[in-house]
C-alpha cells in the first residue's frame, strides 16, 4: 500500500467520523440507515456513498467508547441498532471539531495566500 | 486513552468472533430491510424493491470484510485459529499432551525450584545498597597458604587511620559470649565490631540505633541484637531497649534491633551467624606481642564515589608499607600485601563450585526433558505423516502446515513451561516453609529469573526445533507415495527413525553423566567414613567452655577452677579419662601459626612452616583415644617453670626429622628472630583429623597449657592468661548422652553461672563435619535421580511408540512364522543397541567434565572403574527395563487383528 493512499484513507475516516458524531449529536440517537440519508440530505447528494461505507466508521467509534449501540424498533415496527452518542463522544466532538476548524482554517488562508 | 481500549477490544475480538458476525448479520438484515421498506413506499414492485436495496447499500460481503478489519485484528486471527485447531488436537490425544507437558513442567519446575533454594540460603546476595562499593580490606601475608584477607588489630588502627579511600572503614571479628540474667545462661556468637561498618553497610536498624565509632572509641558497653534474637530471648519485647543485658558478665546496654535480612558477617555456604553486635574496643594488649601478629580480624569498607579497588589498594599498601616498618623485631621478617576486594567476590567465590555444578546439573535435567519432549514430537509427527499427505493433497498450503506444527509445539512448551513455574513456585513454598524461620532473607528466597527464563527459552527452543524438523520432513514426502502406502504406517526406515535414535543415545548417555557423578560422590562419602579420624568417637562426650574474664581475672583462679573441674570429672562413676583440650578434634582446626625447628634450613624462598597447636590438660589424648606412637604423653610434672615439651604428630615428625627418632629433638614458636624458647619434643602421636575427614591433615603439636605464656616468649603479652578456655574431653564406660547431666553438674559445683556450650558426643561432632559433603552428595543424587527418572519416560515413550508404529511389521513377521519370542528380542535388542551406545557416549562425557568434579571428590578418581562401570550398568538395565513393557506387547500383538486395522 503507497503512503499516498494510505493518507487519503485516513482523511477520509476522520472526516467521515466527525460527520457521524456530528449527526448523532444534533439529531439524537440513529440506526444507520438513518445516518445515511441525513448524509445524502445534507451533502444535496454530493456525497455518493455506499451506505454500507458507514459501518466501518461505526464499529470504530464504538470501539473509542463515543458512541453506544442498542437494539430497538421503528415507528414501522421494524428492528434496528440505534447509535446514541456518549459523554466521552460529546467531548470528542468538541476536540475533533476545533482541530478540523484549526485544519480547515489552515488550508483555506494557504489556498488563499497562494492565489 | 481510547487507543488502548481499542487496541484491547481489536485483540479480545479475535476472540469472539462468531458473537460479532451475527450481531453483524442481523444489523445489515435490517439496514436492508428498511431500505426496502422505503422502496416499496415509493410504489415499487417488492422484487425491484430488494434490488435498488441492495443497489444502495453495497455490496454485503465486501462491507462484512471492512467491519472485520476494523474490527479485530484479521493478521492475528488465521494464528488463533490456529491455535483453536492445536488445542482440539491436543485434546484429541490426551496421553501425548500430558505426557509432554508434564515431563517439561517437572523438568523445569524441580530444576528451577531446586537451584533456586539453593542459592537462597547458600549465595544469599548482598542485602546492601550499592554493593560495588562495598569492599573487603585485608592483608596477604607472604609465606602463608591463607586466602582469606584478614588483619591485626594494629592494622585495623592504621588503615582506618591512615587511608584515604573510604568513605567508611571499620574492623570485625567473631566472638562468643555468655548470656546470662536472662534464664539459663547461654553462649551466643556475637561479632565486636568498629562504629564505622554499621555506615559502610548502610542499613538502618529496625528498632533504636546502631553505635557510633565515638562509642566504639570511648569502651562504651553497648549492643545491637539480631531480630532473631530478639524474637527467639526477648520474645520480640520493644522494651529490650535501654535495658542492659550481661556478656560474659559484664552489663551492656541494648541501643538496638537490627531487622531480619540483615547478617553480617555473611559466611557464605553456613547457616550459623552472628546474634549480636558490640563495639570492637580493642583492649591495649591486642596491640602489643603475640597478637599484634595474629591475624584474626576482617575489614570491611565502603570506597569513595569514583575509586576503584584497585586504587583503594595502592592506597592500603602504603599503610601496609608503613606498619611493616614499625613492626618489633621478633616479626621483622614478616610481609604483607595489602588486598582489597569486593565483598560481594568475597562472599560468593566459596560456593562458586557449588554452584556450577549445580548449574550443570540443571542443564543436563532441562537437556533431557527437551530431548524427551523432542522424541514425542517426532514419534506424533510420523503418526501424521498421512494426515499431512491428505492435507497436501486437498490444497493446503505448505507454509500453512508448518505453521501449524510450530503452533503446536509452541502450545506445549510454553504450557509445559507455565506449569512448570507453578510446580516450582509450589516447591518453593512447600521449601521455606521446612526452613527455619528465622534463616535470614527466608522470604526472600524466590524463583530465580535468570534460571527460568534460561529454561522457558530452551523448552521453546526445543519444541521449535523439533516441530519444525518432522513438519519439514512431512511435506517433502510425495503425497502419492503416502497415500499409496494406504496409510501403513509400518516402515519407519527414514530419517526420522535414526533421529529418535539419536535422541535416545544423547538422553542415555547425559543421563549416565549425572549417574556416575553421583555414584562418584556417594562413594565419596562412603570412602570419608572410612577415613582413619585417628581418635575414638564413641563413648566420648565433648562440652566446651569459656571463663569470663571478669570473675578469672588472675592465673591462680583459672588453674583452681581447672583443677576443681578435672578432679570432679574423674571422680565421676563410669569414667575412663578425662581431660581439657584447646581444641576438639573434626570441628575445624582454628588456623596455624609460624614454627621453626632446630637444624631444619628452610629451601630459600619457602614459605612459613605452619603448624596447629594444642593445649593440653588433664588427660586429654586418653580421653579423645589418640594413640601415642613414640614417648610419653604429658603428665603433671609438665610444670611452668620446668622444661617447655612438646608432643608431635606423625605427619609433622616425618616432614623435619624423615627416617629419625624426633623425641629429644627441639622446635619453637615464630619465625627465626622471634625470641622464644626451645620445646623438647617428648612424645609422638598418630595424625588426627582437625576439620572434617576428607580435609587435609595438618601439622599438629600439643602443649602443656600451663607452659603456654612461656612458650610464648615475646609474643605473650602482659597478664596473658592460660587456659581459659577448653574443650572438656570425657571416655565414659557408660554411652556418652547419660554422662550429660553429671558433666552439668560437676562444672556447676565450682562455677553455678558458667555454661557449658555445645556439649555432644563425638558421634554428633563427626556428623556434623560430614555434614556439607553429605549435602553436596544428597544434593547431586536428588538431581541424578530426576534425570534418570525421566530419562527412563523418554527412552519408555520412544520406544513405546516406535513399537506401536511398527504393530503391522510385527504383525507380518509373525503372520510369516516368527515367534512371539523372537519379536520380543528383536524389540529388547534394538534397545540394547542405544542403550550401549548411549552409554559409551556418556561414559566420554563423563571423563570430559570429571575436572569439575574432582574438588568435591575424595579418596576416589573420577574414572573410578567400579563406580563408571556399575552406573554404566544400571543405565544399562534402566533402558531395557524400560523398554521392556512395549516389547512384552508388541509380542502379544494378534496378527490377524493388527493387519485388518488398517
Amino acid at each position: 500500500m503507497s503512503s499516498r493512499e494510505n493518507d487519503s484513507i485516513q482523511l477520509l475516516q476522520g472526516t467521515l467520523d466527525l460527520i457521524v458524531l456530528r449527526t448523532l449529536a444534533s439529531m439524537g440517537s440513529q440506526h444507520a440507515y438513518q445516518i445515511a440519508k441525513r448524509l445524502e440530505q445534507v451533502s444535496g447528494n454530493l456525497l455518493n456513498l455506499n451506505q454500507g461505507t458507514l459501518y466501518p466508521a461505526l464499529v470504530r467509534l464504538e470501539q473509542y467508547g463515543w458512541i453506544k449501540g442498542t437494539w430497538g424498533k421503528t415507528e414501522n415496527n421494524r428492528e434496528a441498532k440505534y447509535y446514541a452518542i456518549t459523554r466521552t463522544g460529546q467531548n470528542a466532538l468538541g476536540k475533533e471539531t476545533q482541530r478540523w476548524r484549526r485544519m480547515a482554517g489552515l488550508v483555506e488562508k494557504l489556498l488563499v495566500e497562494e492565489s | 486513552m481510547r487507543y488502548l481500549r481499542r487496541i484491547f477490544l481489536r485483540f479480545f475480538g479475535l476472540f469472539a468472533n462468531s458473537k460479532a458476525e451475527a450481531e453483524l448479520d442481523r444489523e445489515i438484515t435490517a439496514h436492508l430491510q428498511l431500505l426496502e421498506d422505503d422502496f416499496l413506499d415509493r410504489g415499487v414492485t417488492p422484487e425491484e424493491a430488494r434490488r435498488a436495496a441492495r443497489r444502495a447499500y453495497g455490496g454485503v460481503e465486501q462491507v462484512k470484510q471492512l467491519h472485520r478489519n476494523e474490527r479485530a485484528y484479521q493478521g492475528l486471527a488465521s494464528t488463533v485459529m490456529d491455535v483453536q485447531y492445536t488445542l482440539r488436537q491436543l485434546r484429541k490425544s490426551p496421553g501425548f499432551t500430558l505426557t509432554a507437558i508434564l515431563m517439561l513442567a517437572f523438568g523445569i519446575g524441580a530444576t528451577t525450584a531446586v537451584f533456586s533454594i539453593v542459592e537462597g540460603v547458600l549465595l544469599r546476595p548482598l542485602p546492601f545498597a550499592d554493593p560495588d562499593h562495598l569492599v573487603i580490606l585485608g592483608d596477604n601475608l607472604a609465606g602463608s597458604s591463607w586466602d582469606q584477607a584478614s588483619v591485626t588489630a594494629p592494622d585495623i588502627r592504621n588503615y582506618m587511620r591512615d587511608t584515604h579511600s573510604f568513605l567508611h572503614l571499620g574492623g570485625y571479628q567473631g566472638k562468643g559470649f555468655e548470656l546470662s540474667g536472662t534464664g539459663d545462661p547461654v553462649r551466643v556468637d556475637a561479632t565486636r565490631m568498629s562504629g564505622e561498618v554499621f555506615p559502610a553497610l548502610a542499613i538502618a536498624p529496625l528498632l533504636g540505633r546502631w553505635f557510633s565509632q565515638q562509642e566504639d572509641d570511648q569502651d562504651q558497653l553497648v549492643a545491637v541484637l539480631s531480630y532473631g534474637m530478639w524474637r527467639e530471648r526477648f520474645h520480640g519485647d520493644e522494651k529490650i531497649l535501654g535495658t542492659k543485658i550481661l556478656l560474659d558478665r559484664k552489663p551492656y546496654l541494648v541501643i538496638g534491633v537490627m531487622p531480619p535480612d540483615f547478617e553480617f558477617p555473611l559466611p557464605p555456604g553456613h547457616v550459623n551467624r552472628s546474634e549480636l553486635w558490640v563495639p570492637l574496643s580493642p583492649e591495649p594488649e591486642e596491640f602489643t606481642a603475640g597478637f599484634a601478629a595474629s591475624w584474626n580480624s576482617r575489614m570491611v569498607g565502603r570506597l569513595k564515589p569514583g575509586i576503584t579497588p584497585a586504587q583503594a589498594q595502592n592506597d592500603a599498601q602504603v599503610v601496609a608499607e608503613e606498619t611493616m616498618r614499625n613492626y618489633p623485631g621478633f616479626m621483622r621478617s614478616l610481609r604483607i600485601r595489602s588486598n582489597v576486594k569486593l565483598l560481594q567476590e568475597d562472599t560468593v567465590a566459596q560456593a562458586r563450585p557449588l554452584v556450577h555444578t549445580l548449574l550443570i546439573a540443571v542443564a543436563t535435567v532441562l537437556l533431557i526433558a527437551c530431548a524427551n519432549l523432542a522424541g514425542l514430537l517426532l514419534v506424533r509427527s510420523i503418526r501424521r505423516r498421512r494426515e499431512i499427505a491428505v492435507r497436501l493433497a486437498l490444497g493446503a498450503r505448505a507454509a500453512m502446515i508448518l505453521r501449524q506444527a510450530m503452533v503446536e509445539s509452541l502450545v506445549l512448551s510454553i504450557t509445559g513451561g507455565l506449569v512448570g513455574l507453578v510446580f516450582a513456585a509450589a516447591c518453593i513454598r512447600i521449601g521455606i516453609s521446612l526452613l527455619p524461620e528465622t534463616l535470614p532473607r527466608i522470604h526472600a528466597i524466590s524463583l530465580d529469573w535468570p534460571v527460568i527464563a534460561f529454561a522457558l527459552g530452551l523448552a521453546v527452543v526445543t519444541g521449535l526445533v523439533c516441530g519444525l524438523a518432522p513438519a519439514f520432513a512431512a511435506i517433502r514426502t510425495s503425497v502419492n507415495e503416502t497415500l499409496k502406502e494406504g496409510g501403513r504406517t509400518g516402515t519407519p526406515g527414514s530419517g526420522h527413525g535414526r533421529l529418535r535414535s539419536m535422541l535416545v543415545v544423547a538422553e542415555i548417555s547425559v543421563a549416565l553423566v549425572l549417574l556416575s557423578a553421583s555414584g562418584l560422590l556417594l562413594r565419596s562419602f562412603e570412602k570419608m567414613r572410612q577415613v582413619d579420624l585417628g581418635f575414638r568417637v564413641d563413648h566420648t562426650l565433648s562440652a566446651f567452655y569459656i571463663l569470663p574474664h571478669e570473675r578469672y581475672r588472675v592465673q591462680s583462679a583459672v588453674d583452681g577452677f581447672t583443677d576443681a573441674l578435672l578432679r570432679n570429672l574423674r571422680q565421676l562413676p563410669g569414667i575412663k579419662a578425662a581431660g581439657i583440650s584447646s581444641s576438639l578434634p573434626a570441628v575445624g582446626d582454628g588456623g596455624g601459626l609460624s614454627i621453626i625447628v632446630e637444624g631444619h634450613v628452610p629451601q630459600k624462598g619457602a614459605g612459613l612452616n605452619m603448624a596447629t597447636v594444642s593445649q593440653m590438660q588433664g588427660d586429654p589424648f586418653q580421653a579423645l583415644g589418640i594413640r601415642l606412637l613414640r614417648g610419653r604423653f604429658f603428665t603433671e610434672s609438665d610444670k611452668v617453670d620446668s622444661q617447655p615439651v612438646t608432643i608431635v604428630n606423625r605427619k609433622l615428625a616425618e616432614h623435619f626429622w624423615p627416617g629419625q627418632n624426633p623425641i629429644g629433638k627441639r622446635l619453637r614458636r615464630g619465625m627465626p628472630e622471634t625470641p622464644t624458647p626451645w620445646l623438647t619434643v617428648v612424645g609422638i602421636v598418630d595424625d588426627v583429623k582437625l576439620g572434617s575427614p576428607d580435609g587435609e591433615t595438618a601439622e599438629q603439636f600439643y602443649q602443656p597449657a600451663a607452659q603456654l605464656v612461656v612458650s610464648e616468649g615475646a609474643f605473650a603479652s602482659a597478664g596473658e592468661l592460660t587456659a581459659t578456655y577448653g574443650y572438656i574431653v570425657l571416655h565414659t564406660d557408660l554411652p556418652p548422652e547419660q554422662m550429660e547431666n553429671s558433666l552439668r553438674a560437676a562444672v556447676r559445683s565450682i562455677d553455678p553461672q558458667l555454661p557449658l556450650i555445645e556439649m555432644q558426643t563425638m558421634e554428633h561432632v563427626i556428623s556434623g563435619s560430614e555434614a556439607p559433603r553429605l549435602f553436596n552428595t544428597v544434593l547431586i543424587s536428588a538431581f541424578a535421580t530426576i534425570a534418570l527418572l525421566l530419562a527412563v519416560l523418554g527412552i519408555y515413550s520412544v520406544i513405546a511408540f516406535s513399537v506401536a508404529l511398527r504393530e503391522q511389521e510385527m504383525a507380518i513377521r509373525m503372520a510369516l512364522g516368527c515367534q512371539r519370542q523372537g519379536v520380543l528380542h528383536l524389540v529388547l535388542l534394538s534397545a540394547a543397541k542405544l542403550g550401549a551406545i548411549g552409554c559409551l557416549l556418556g561414559l566420554l562425557a563423563a571423563t570430559a567434565v570429571s575436572h569439575l568434579l574432582r574438588s568435591f571428590l575424595f579418596g576416589v578418581s573420577p574414572f573410578d572403574p567400579l563406580v563408571l562401570t556399575l552406573s554404566a550398568f544400571a543405565m544399562l538395565s534402566f533402558a531395557l527395563a524400560a523398554s521392556a513393557l512395549p516389547a512384552t506387547r508388541a509380542a502379544k500383538i494378534d496378527p490377524m487383528i493388527a493387519l485388518r486395522g488398517d
